[in-house]
């Protein structure tokens, strides 16, 4: 499976991965440290164990964490 | 998923530990190394889990607010300096010039003064309602209501309030409603079942432990819509139920820099993993001291909402279960009373802190209060002859011996 992360090709293994999953895959330790945008809509994160992500989705990865204005 | 303690000490373990450290470091460092340029620039547009600067995120101080957000059931912690630090960045992340919060005169005093003095100087209305007339809290929310505040216990005045019955009406309005749960601490009050949006703790009290450490929690429960806010919508749209972390962490905490230092949020990791156990004992002397108290010929009256005659013992029996906290308050004939006994005390400290392992008395009227004249004092029911105590985790033998033997010379 091909998808996008954060504007940068990714491919993944198996035809489709719930979101939480691919967090963890990720090393996302803290769920709470980021907010998910699935093809451009937000995913509330009481819904990361149940969204799926399939082939040539495009997620964006929000960390609160960086320094800079995340605009 | 495991129990209250049992998540308390091994909840979190990060798969970044190469030593197999069965505590997690202390990372004493201000800034965090990357590879190359563009890991750096990734970081500091958010789109990298990593840690950049400890004044915004460091990893013990993560761990703290990563084991609290597993024990209260919220969304997002956000761990701070102080239980202050973490009333201000609320407020500030809620509100702004024109808006108002509604709460009670019977409040900490610091909050209160936060409130009244600070705040309303910057262009924050103060509304004061009783919290337990439900009419008056409807009526005094309007369309420039940024949330309710009020505490779970309050302190010292130790009244409980409906949490479920004031969400109905905040709800009713679309606004938050945050609650200072310092006296309970998720082990025995559920916020985000009782109703309660934001909740805050001063984790100086209970969880540190041992008075070792002034700090501050933020926790998100994830209950509120945050379209309805008019201030918060538009990072509604961008975030959904991260909006309030998120303009927390990336406008108002950074940028007030009231951050938890990673010594001290080792500390209260530490004292995190034997709370219950602490709690347990507080709760249990502070039900007999009260009974003692509340028998004794000298006292006036004791006030405690685990007594069946307290005007809050149904409502914190239904909220709280049968512990109803470890601070008490009692009354003397006058100051000179409170005074004298104070100053016979041999076990029992004077000191202003609480739910320290310490039991610890203090005369509110003439300290935590002092800055406000007396009849502001009265409206916020606190009495001249007042005394309070927080029951710490020595041999309840003793301390009812050290209050007996005080009561004596009066």
């Amino acid at each position: 499976m091909n998808i996008t992360i954060n504007g940068e090709k990714e491919h993944l293994t198996g035809q489709t991965i719930v979101i939480s999953d691919l967090l963890q895959i990720k090393n996302v330790e803290s769920p709470e440290m980021v907010s998910v945008q699935l093809n451009g809509k937000i995913v509330n994160q009481e819904r990361f164990q149940s969204t799926s992500v399939t082939e040539n989705d495009e997620l964006e990865f929000l960390y609160f964490m960086g320094g800079g204005e995340n605009k | 998923m495991t129990g209250f303690t049992t998540t308390a000490i091994h909840g979190i373990r990060s798969k970044e530990n190469p030593h197999g450290t069965l505590r997690v470091p202390t990372y004493d460092c201000v800034s965090f190394e990357y590879e190359d340029s563009k890991a750096i620039q990734q970081a500091f547009e958010g789109k990298r889990m990593a840690h950049t600067y400890s004044r915004i995120s460091n990893p013990t101080v993560t761990h703290l607010e990563q084991t609290l957000r597993l024990l209260s059931g919220g969304i997002a912690v956000l761990a701070v300096s102080s239980g202050m630090a973490a009333i201000s960045n609320t407020i500030l992340a809620l509100g702004s010039a024109g808006k108002n919060i509604i709460t009670t005169k019977h409040l900490f005093g610091n909050t209160l003064s936060l409130f009244e003095k600070t705040l309303s100087a910057w262009g924050l209305e103060v509304r004061y309602v009783s919290m337990n007339d439900m009419d008056t809290i409807d009526t005094a929310i309007d369309t420039d209501t940024c949330c309710v505040f009020l505490e779970s216990i309050t302190n010292p005045q130790l009244e409980v309030a409906d949490c479920n019955a004031i969400s109905v009406v905040a709800q009713k309005h679309g606004v938050p409603l945050v609650a200072d749960n310092t006296l309970m601490t998720p082990y025995l009050f559920n916020s985000r079942k009782n109703g309660v949006d934001i909740e805050i703790l001063s984790s100086t009290k209970y969880i540190s432990g041992g008075g070792t450490t002034v700090g501050g929690i933020i926790i998100d429960n994830g209950t509120f819509d945050w379209n309805k806010s008019a201030k918060l919508k538009e990072y509604a749209a961008r975030y959904g139920s991260m909006t309030f972390i998120a303009r927390l962490r990336q406008e108002i905490y950074r940028n007030v820099g009231a951050c938890l230092s990673p010594h001290n949020a080792s500390m209260q990791s530490l004292g995190l993993e034997t709370l219950s156990l602490r709690i347990d004992k507080s709760c249990e002397s502070s039900l007999e001291i009260a009974h003692f108290l509340s028998r004794h010929s000298t006292v006036q009256a004791t006030h405690y909402p685990g007594l069946p005659d307290s005007a809050s013992y149904d409502i914190a029996q239904k909220q709280f279960g049968s512990q109803s906290g470890g601070i008490l308050t009692f009354d003397l004939k006058n100051i000179d009373y409170c005074f004298k006994l104070m100053d016979s005390l041999n076990v029992i400290r004077r000191a202003t802190n609480v739910n320290d392992n310490k039991s610890l008395i203090i005369h509110p009227w003439s300290t935590i209060f002092a800055e406000y004249r007396d009849e502001e004092k009265c409206a916020m029911g606190i009495r001249p002859t007042m005394l309070r105590l927080a029951v710490g985790i020595e041999d309840i033998a003793d301390l009812i011996k050290d209050l007996e033997q005080g009561l004596e010379q009066l």
